[in-house]
């Protein structure tokens, strides 16, 4: 006894301390980063954010494309990844070996592929037809395979020592990454600005295949992954975070060339794209350099924002996936998007409850009862930038039940609502945000990453660093505020895995 | 006379272009043109301190005062090889209620709440054939952060209901083992290649986690964890004499004492073709590898092995099977190496249960082709152009340099192993990459493994031989009594 309370007297001072001084020390480390942020937009509409960082002679880029599988809608479901994938197929300079001639034979392609599609579609197929056109178009496909210099522009980036090159695709954004020595600045100028200038998207329908074997890989062979989708497609049932990022198989099997063509005019123009570039550069130069390199990409009209909004749930919802797994159980109810106040306060909540060894779930559930072996809360599910979930998760213990692990949630889900947290919880989530912001500022390329998504989604790359202020200012008042406003029973749903037999 | 009127015009039109939009016109550069790199900026190489303290512990120190926190890691000589074959779990259970199970001065959910109300992190864990310590910190927490380390490095209590809590842990892992295909696919592979009992490729069951004791674990952290058997990196914002200071203070009075490693278990492999599979009928993707023992990182053809695997993934399995076929999202062929374990061979795609056999088919046939055939100039120039060019990214951090050093140290490779590998990767030929693809990938003595739906696939998998049939039913703990 007499050591907890030592303990505890220790802790006390401790976070009275820390509390008042050390957030502010840090708030100054982010000042002095926040001056070395500048910022230049091209007439065309696109915008550069360089942050000289001179450890090491290596750069980093991120390229955010403000476009995400929100922006589908049905029969292109998945398109938004595809188009990332297609993205790596080159230019009419890179990728080939006489664009000309290839070309032709792409559009052949294209034609043809609609005629098959359209016999297909017919309610009485002549499927002899079908068959030569197939044979047809097979034909095609290896002719023109004859013309492409194969993975061409990843080649000639990773032979330059590009250690970093890759690209995401969520329901907000498509996002393409690479880090290159720093002396090698120009040639990423050139490369990028002719993928997004000129790109074409050769061998379409193979790379096609490829994203039907990611979404068996990542979504179809994995409990996880189906309980996932049918979880956020029932809690969302007119906003398109309804769909996966991969999309539908049956989407998948039917978009074309032209599909992805329409996509990338639509989402790809230069006032659409945003670039984040840290590492050992001079600023002056990259803005030059951006001036030569990405004017001459011709402007367009801003894409329309997404017009769906999730209506109001009107009473709870549950989805059962069936799967030869164990349990998992995934909660989640209806929250805003990231630029509205609340945000802040619905994140620190999260991780109060569910982030951490110290959190309400991992104790209760985990140490204490021993139901789950895992149980989190987070914020900001599928994406943040449309308004979402708050989701809990557990993953119950051999021989316990998802029920229990729910019936225990929603208990402190109640407290949480009833009573305020204490001032040790508070000090974690403020003091846990500010290591964190600080450990993804130590890597270039997370660091661009960064501060492309601020800009884009909260509508200014300063408010990185200025949420250090919003974040010391919650109070407990605040997170009983936000747990009763939208941890609300008729706007949960839940889903779970049951065990098929 | 026309060509002289078209000339007179190009160049209005160039002066009239240059003239509008300035010199940027001429400045751009095409990706295929010819560019000259302005010189690279030197790499500022840390300075990375060595010191030993006087109980035989030893650390690695860079400064860092980038950002205002503190990090470590240090490695412990100790594995689950060594634990008894009736308690496999042993290890990685003594790992987690290190940090999990209390002090003799604060219990394990005290810690947890000190830690992460400062926003610190410490973990430790037991590997195959090493163990794990990390701090990580803001820079004005580093005294306590320390004091409670020491503590748990010197006086840990494996407290019996954090005990109780690791063995659930375990014990759901093992039920959910056969959920996730790709979990099923390696482990079956390593046992595989390793055999089925070997300490490289075992696994806990019911049993042997149900065997372990407090005893065994206090028994197990005794045997192993002392100062003379860790090695420390340490990097942040710090002053190292006085961070050196800070170490000694905490961690000085950590007693030595004499420890005996065993020798690391031998991996004894025999050659063979041999096709296995696991049925599971639920999925629609087959996961396949295939393989056979890799080699060590000391062996003098590392480079050459390196460049190899880079042709081999990069140049060969991705752009046939994927760009090419469109038959996998992810597919490699790589020959791997330990420090002092030998690594595996294997090549892996998941593909459609529609067309599994032909992706082995093409896999195995790649394998065939890098030994028959010399790589043309260009795989060889830009697997090693990949490798020379990015060099400098292993420097990008303080953080990788100086925990390189330490597992260079750890593993008794020499400091400059790195720089070493890449003097030899500068020399490989062609001919060198046909002859270790030669010498050690055996096509025609590859285990095969595939893990899917078998009444999907394209052909019957005994078209590639006689097939073996695994089970992966989870052994109950005690046999059911029927109702």
């Amino acid at each position: 006894m007499f050591v907890k309370k030592r303990f505890l007297l220790q802790l006390a001072l401790f976070i009275a301390v820390v509390a008042l001084v050390s957030l502010s020390l840090q708030a100054q480390t982010f000042e002095t980063i926040k001056s070395q942020v500048k910022v230049h937009v091209l007439k065309n509409g696109m915008k550069f954010i360089v942050l000289e960082r001179h450890e090491a002679p290596v750069v980093s880029f991120h390229v955010y494309a403000d476009v995400g599988s929100a922006n589908e809608s049905y029969g292109i479901t998945g398109i938004s990844h595809l188009l990332e994938h297609m993205a790596f197929k080159g230019t009419k300079i890179v990728g080939t070996k006489d664009y000309k001639a290839e070309a032709k034979i792409l559009e052949e392609m294209d034609a043809l592929y609609d005629q098959i599609k359209r016999e297909e579609a017919k309610a009485k197929t002549n499927s002899e037809k079908i068959k030569e056109m197939e044979e047809k178009f097979e034909t095609l496909r290896k002719n023109a395979k004859e013309y492409v210099a194969t993975d061409e522009f990843v080649d000639m980036l990773m032979k330059e020592g590009d250690r970093g090159i890759n690209a995401y695709t969520s329901t907000d954004a498509t996002q393409y990454i690479n880090s290159l020595p720093s002396n090698k600045l120009e040639y990423w100028m050139s490369m990028t600005s002719d993928r997004f200038l000129n790109p074409i998207f050769r061998e379409f329908f193979k790379e096609r295949d490829v994203v039907m074997e990611e979404r068996r890989l990542g979504l179809e062979t994995r409990p996880m992954g189906k309980l996932v989708e049918d979880f956020t497609a029932a809690a969302f049932k007119a906003h398109p975070y309804h769909h996966s990022v991969v999309g539908h198989m049956s989407d998948l099997e039917k978009i074309t060339r032209k599909d992805v063509g329409d996509y990338f005019k639509k989402f790809y123009g230069p006032n659409n794209l945003t670039v984040g570039i840290v590492g050992d550069v001079k600023t002056e130069e990259v803005f030059k350099l951006a001036e030569i390199y990405f004017s001459r990409i011709p402007s367009g009209p801003k894409p329309e924002a997404v017009r769906t909004i999730e209506p109001e749930q009107w009473g709870e919802r549950r989805v059962i996936v069936e799967a030869k797994s164990q349990p998992i159980v995934i909660m989640g109810y209806h929250c805003p998007d990231a630029r509205h106040k609340d945000i802040r306060s619905l994140e620190a909540m999260a991780n109060i409850i569910g982030q951490g060894r110290s959190s309400r779930l991992y104790e209760v559930l985990v140490k204490d009862k021993k139901v789950a072996v895992a149980a989190v809360s987070v914020s900001g599910f599928p994406g943040d930038k449309f308004s979402n979930l708050v989701v809990f998760y557990a993953v119950p213990s051999r021989g316990h039940t998802s029920a229990e692990c729910l019936e225990l949630i929603d208990e402190e889900i109640e407290k949480i609502k009833k009573e305020s947290v204490t001032p040790e919880e508070l000090t974690k989530f403020k003091r846990g945000e500010v290591k964190g912001i600080l450990d993804q500022m130590k890597s270039n390329s997370r660091m661009a990453a960064l501060l492309t998504y601020t800009d884009v989604v909260l509508g200014d790359w300063k408010l990185m660093f200025d949420q250090i202020e919003e974040i010391r200012a919650i109070t407990a008042e605040d997170i009983k505020r936000v747990a009763n406003k939208y941890l609300v029973k008729k706007h949960k749903t839940i889903g779970e895995i049951v065990y098929e037999k | 006379m026309k060509k002289q009127r078209t000339l007179l015009k190009l160049f209005f039109i160039l002066c009239l272009l240059v003239f509008i939009s300035g010199m940027s016109v001429f400045a751009q550069k095409s990706p295929k043109d010819k560019f000259i790199f302005p010189t690279l900026n030197p790499i500022n190489m840390p300075k990375v301190e060595t010191v030993k303290l006087k109980n035989g512990m030893k650390l690695f120190l860079v400064e860092d005062h980038e950002y205002p926190t503190i990090d470590m890691r240090a490695m412990v000589r100790v594995g689950s090889v060594f634990e008894p074959t009736a308690e496999i779990g042993l290890a990685s259970i003594t790992g987690s209620v290190l940090r999990t199970g209390g002090t003799t001065s604060m219990t394990g959910d005290e810690i947890d709440k000190e830690l992460e109300t400062m926003a610190a992190s410490v973990s430790t864990g037991i590997g195959q054939t090493s163990g794990y310590i990390m701090v990580s910190v803001l820079k004005e927490d580093i005294n306590r952060a320390l004091e409670i380390l020491a503590d748990i490095l010197m006086n840990p209590v494996f407290q019996e209901d954090k005990i109780r809590l690791a063995q659930i842990q375990q014990k759901t892992a093992i039920s959910r083992r056969n959920d996730d295909i790709g979990g099923i696919a390696y482990r079956e592979f390593d046992k595989i290649i390793y055999g089925k009992d070997s300490p490289y490729a075992r696994h806990p069951e019911y049993v042997t986690i149900e065997a372990v004791t407090r005893d065994d674990i206090v028994g197990f952290y005794k045997k192993y964890f002392y100062p003379n058997n860790t090695t420390v990196a340490i990097w942040g914002d710090f002053e190292i004499k006085d961070m050196i200071a800070r170490v000694k203070k905490n961690l000085e009075k950590w007693e030595a004492a004499k420890v005996e490693i065993p020798p690391l278990p031998k991996v004894s492999y025999e050659f063979k073709y041999t096709v296995n599979f696991i049925d599971k009928p639920d999925v629609n993707q087959s996961n396949i590898l295939l393989g056979h023992i890799g080699g060590l990182m000391d062996n003098p053809d590392y480079p050459a092995l390196s460049v190899m695997n880079s042709i081999l993934s990069n140049e060969r399995m991705f752009k046939k099977i994927r760009i090419d076929e469109g038959l996998a999202y992810s597919v490699w062929g790589r020959y791997g190496a330990g420090y002092q374990v030998p690594g595996a061979f294997s090549c892996g795609a998941q593909t459609k249960s529609e067309s599994t056999v032909y992706a082995i088919e093409l896999m195995l046939k790649e394998l065939k082709k890098i030994r028959e055939e010399d790589v043309t100039d260009e795989e060889l120039a830009k697997a090693k152009d990949e490798y020379l060019n990015s060099f400098v990214f292993n420097f990008d951090s303080k953080a990788k340099v100086v925990n390189r050093l330490m597992t260079y140290d750890f593993f008794e490779y020499p400091l400059n192993f790195m720089e070493k590998v890449k003097k030899g990767i500068e020399k490989v030929s062609k001919k060198d990459v046909r002859r270790v693809a030669q010498k050690y990938l055996r096509p025609d003595k590859v285990q095969i493994l595939v893990v899917g739906k078998k009444e999907s696939f394209d052909k019957p998998l005994s078209t590639l031989g006689e097939v073996n049939v695994i089970d992966i039913k989870i052994p109950p703990l005690k046999s059911k009594k029927k109702k």
